[in-house]
């Protein structure tokens, strides 16, 4: 896998990093930090599923919905044990997944985006629609069973599963799938023509994506206690995993992370001049500017400043 | 029964009319403007301001917003469409972007809340005892009376044709001497205007609401989707497809099921018949 | 011997076209074939279909005795057979050694996940297709045609076939770079491997191979080695202000 020093030098300063928060910033801060944590969460099983393959998901927060909707159903329905709710909305988060997948083996580019996106909103209409005594309707649930207590609590408990997650997809696209999963991208039928079975590597993706989303999800509704759909399968939602995506720098997983704190910061610190949602319209501009000129991202332009200043050293 | 025929062909009129700009650019350019739906918003938007606050006449204020959907399609096709050289997912992502954008801009100016429209054209005649509101009925009408010039206009004239060899053969037009940009160009502006219109006469039988992009896009992506690309006729059709289909669906099975059915034949046609029912033999 | 090719009354059609007209001829194991005619005359049809790109209107065809049938062309690649593109395909955006390594990759997740690329491999590879050590970490997007095909090249060797389906690998390239390829093909017969070679470059195919076939119009019109083709009347008729 190619691991230098530097690397675990990075990791090991970022999990500092996030092990000391809770001491230097408020408490307020730190649910803003949650939320930071789970969007990375969500961008990085974006990134598995979109970032390389080229099979962009419009409608990313479906797996998300129904991994969160098994575990709030399965809790608070049916009185299942969180510890048991969980890994069963991440099986059916993956079989979800594989429902995604179909298309992908017939469609690609635009009409495989839309497909994901009328996912999306079907599902939106579905949870309203079918057995609202399960899923709460259009209201949604509330009083769904919460992991942790107060935001200290909350956020370690989101900073090591993202962490966990991050470190885990990290390594896993350093090793040979990440090359094979590139190449899917990059050209499919020459991926064909070396004896690779596309449609195993788009499932590997695809399962991958789902699990991450199907955990993300699951642990994100027991964390907020409550689920509504409109604020969940709304394309707002998708709107804010994929720019913390491309801001930070696709297909790297390193720049998800950075994308989703960069952003929520910036949504957090434009609050006091602009407190409802127009400051998505500041947001947005900067995210279409950074697209625009910088389509691979934050971590990108880092990556080039570390190599230069790499470059003068060795001088 | 005939209740259900009349409303099937009056909001069919009106998906037409939403569709066929989004359909154009489809056709022509093969990129997905996810921002299309956004025209509409401000098409509706502009005229509500034009006509109800400023007092603006009402035939004046419709031009207006077409006006200003031509200027928004200029504008969106010189400074995102084109830099990106045809990257059709970066166009796709940049105008989700700007479409969620220009919502928050809407949020800004007018505020949260959704407004209610005046209908353009005031009134209601009964047919067969069920109630016609004449704004939806000139809908109709201007929505046949647009599709059938845009076919004229495509088929008779000499941009109209440029626009069809372009859509089959961008570099084959190019070397025949048309120029891909400047036909991409007036494809932009002339669906930024067909959205703009669009969206007055559907924040007149909806509201007008800062997240009422939404709606029409999914309709526009399910007619063009369902239509196949690049065919005035499919989308016809398909428009009357979707449209009945929604109306049998509200009063027959239930109204929460309105758009369900929608998704699911945009998504088995996609996995089952990615060209569409109507191919692309015209545009 | 058996044989590493079997094609059996091919047939191919596009509609009302022919493109493959009842075709049939064996390639022997470490047998090296050249195939030749005109532009048009449905080689590199040949080539899509032993390789599953398209599907034969009727007729069979076998690798190594066993027939090919449906099968999709990864699978026909696992199975020993693999081919280059007059048209190069690289990915573009990964360097020369990553190009090679998805050739090198075996067809299982977690072997792709839990053993690392064999370098040593790669390289080697690389430099017998004539790279040069510093050519490794180029993005296949800034190299020459002839680079490209090297490297097109390289990754059908990596893919661990043993029967070879070359498109004009000479087409686009220096001479030097003809010198260098064809050495490496001799290299490769010498190994054994089987080859169907395509080539408008009829004197850099000459030394190659064993025997040429000769079709036009989708039709086997003569067989033989390399000057008996050559001299026959109806393949010269047809290549009549070719050569």
């Amino acid at each position: 896998m190619g691991l230098r020093w530097f690397h675990f030098a990075a990791w090991g300063l970022f999990a500092f990093g996030l092990a000391l928060l809770p001491e230097l910033v408020s408490k307020g801060t730190l649910r803003t930090l949650i939320f930071a944590n789970y969007l990375a969460i969500f961008a990085i099983s974006w990134d598995l599923l979109s970032g390389r393959t080229g099979y962009i998901s419009f409608g990313h927060p479906f797996l998300i919905g129904i991994g969160a909707y098994t575990s709030a159903i399965l809790t608070k329905r049916f009185g299942v044990e969180v510890e048991i709710a969980i890994p069963i909305a991440v099986i059916v988060t993956m079989i979800a997944g594989l429902i995604v997948l179909l298309p992908a083996l017939r469609i690609r580019g635009s009409y495989f985006a839309l497909v994901t996106l009328a996912f999306m909103e079907l599902m939106y209409q579905l949870v309203q629609v079918i057995r609202p005594d399960l899923t709460g309707g259009t209201r949604g649930m509330s009083g769904i069973q919460t992991l942790t207590r107060g935001a200290v609590n909350g956020f370690y408990l989101s900073s090591v599963l993202m962490f966990v997650i991050a470190v885990a997809a990290w390594l896993l696209l350093r090793t040979r799938i990440g090359t094979a999963l590139t190449a899917l991208g990059l050209n499919e039928s020459a991926v064909e023509g070396s004896g690779l079975s596309t449609t195993k590597l788009k499932m590997f993706a695809f399962m991958a994506s789902a699990f991450v989303a199907g955990l993300g999800g699951a642990f994100y509704v027991h964390y907020l206690g409550s689920i509504a759909p409109r604020a969940l399968f709304d394309i707002n939602f998708v709107f804010t995993i994929i720019v913390a995506v491309l801001i930070g720098g696709a297909s790297t997983i390193v720049g998800p992370i950075i994308g989703a704190f960069f952003l929520t910061f910036l949504l957090e610190y434009l609050r006091p001049f602009l407190p409802g949602a127009e400051r998505y319209f500041i947001y947005g501009g900067i995210a279409l500017l950074l697209y625009m000129y910088q389509p691979k991202g934050i971590y990108a332009m880092v990556m080039k400043a570390w190599h230069s200043l790499h470059e003068r050293a060795a001088k | 029964m005939l209740q259900i025929l009349i409303q099937g062909m009056l909001l069919s009129g009106l998906y037409a009319l939403i569709a066929v700009g989004f359909t154009l650019i489809f056709s022509v350019g093969r990129t997905l403007n996810l921002a299309y739906g956004a025209y509409l918003m401000l098409g509706g938007y502009l005229y509500f301001w034009a006509s109800q606050s400023l007092g603006v006449p009402k035939s004046l204020a419709v031009l207006m917003a077409m006006a200003f959907g031509v200027v928004l399609g200029i504008l969106k096709f010189r400074l995102i469409v084109k830099p990106l050289k045809g990257d059709h997912i970066a166009v796709e992502i940049s105008t989700l972007i700007l479409a969620v954008v220009l919502q928050a801009g809407v949020i800004l100016i007018f505020g949260d809340s959704s407004k209610i429209l005046l209908p353009i054209v005031g009134g209601v005649i009964y047919v067969a005892g069920a109630p016609v509101t004449y704004n939806m009925l000139i809908a109709t009408l201007a929505s046949w009376t647009i599709l059938l010039s845009l076919y004229l206009f495509i088929r008779r004239t000499d941009i109209g044709r440029a626009m069809q060899a372009v859509s089959m053969d961008t570099k084959g037009a190019a070397i025949c001497g048309i120029e891909p940009d400047r036909v991409n160009l007036i494809t932009w502006a002339l669906s930024g205007g067909l959205g703009a219109l669009g969206g007055v006469f559907f924040a007149s039988y909806t509201q007008l609401a800062p997240s009422m992009w939404v709606g029409p896009l999914i309709i526009s992506v399910a007619v063009v989707i369902v239509g196949g690309i690049g065919s005035i006729i499919g989308t016809l059709i398909v428009a009357h497809i979707v449209g009945f289909m929604e109306v049998i669906v509200v009063s027959v099975l239930a109204p929460e099921l309105r758009g369900v059915f929608t998704m699911g034949l945009i998504i088995l046609v996609l996995v089952l018949r990615p060209q569409g029912l109507f191919g692309r033999e015209e545009l | 011997m058996t044989h590493a090719l079997e094609i059996r009354n091919l047939v191919k059609t596009f509609g009302g076209l022919v493109a493959t007209d009842d075709l049939s001829f064996d390639i022997k194991t470490g047998q090296s074939v050249g195939l030749i005619g005109p532009n048009g005359a449905g080689k590199t049809t040949v080539f899509s279909q032993i390789m599953g790109e398209l599907r034969q209107t009727s007729g069979k065809i076998s690798l190594f005795g066993k027939t090919l049938g449906t099968r999709p062309t990864a699978e026909r690649i696992r199975r020993g057979v693999s081919r280059t593109y007059q048209i190069p395909r690289p990915f573009l955006e990964l360097s020369v050694l990553e190009n090679i390594r998805v050739g090198f990759m075996p067809n299982s997740i977690w072997s792709m996940i839990t053993k690392g690329p064999d370098k040593d491999r790669e390289i080697q590879l690389a430099l017998d297709v004539g790279f040069s050590q510093n050519d490794f970490e180029k993005p296949a997007s800034d190299l020459s045609m002839g680079d490209l095909r090297k490297l097109e090249l390289a990754r059908t060797i990596a893919t661990g076939a043993k029967v070879l389906l070359l498109d004009e690998v000479f087409a686009g390239l220096t001479t030097g770079e003809i010198s260098q390829i064809s050495g490496l093909i001799q290299d490769l017969r010498a190994k054994g491997f089987t080859m169907l070679m395509v080539s408008h470059d009829l004197p850099a195919l000459e030394p190659l191979v064993d025997h040429v076939i000769a079709i036009e119009r989708g039709r086997m019109i003569a067989t033989g080695t390399f000057n008996e083709v050559i001299n026959d009347e109806t393949v010269r008729a047809s290549y009549l202000g070719e050569v």
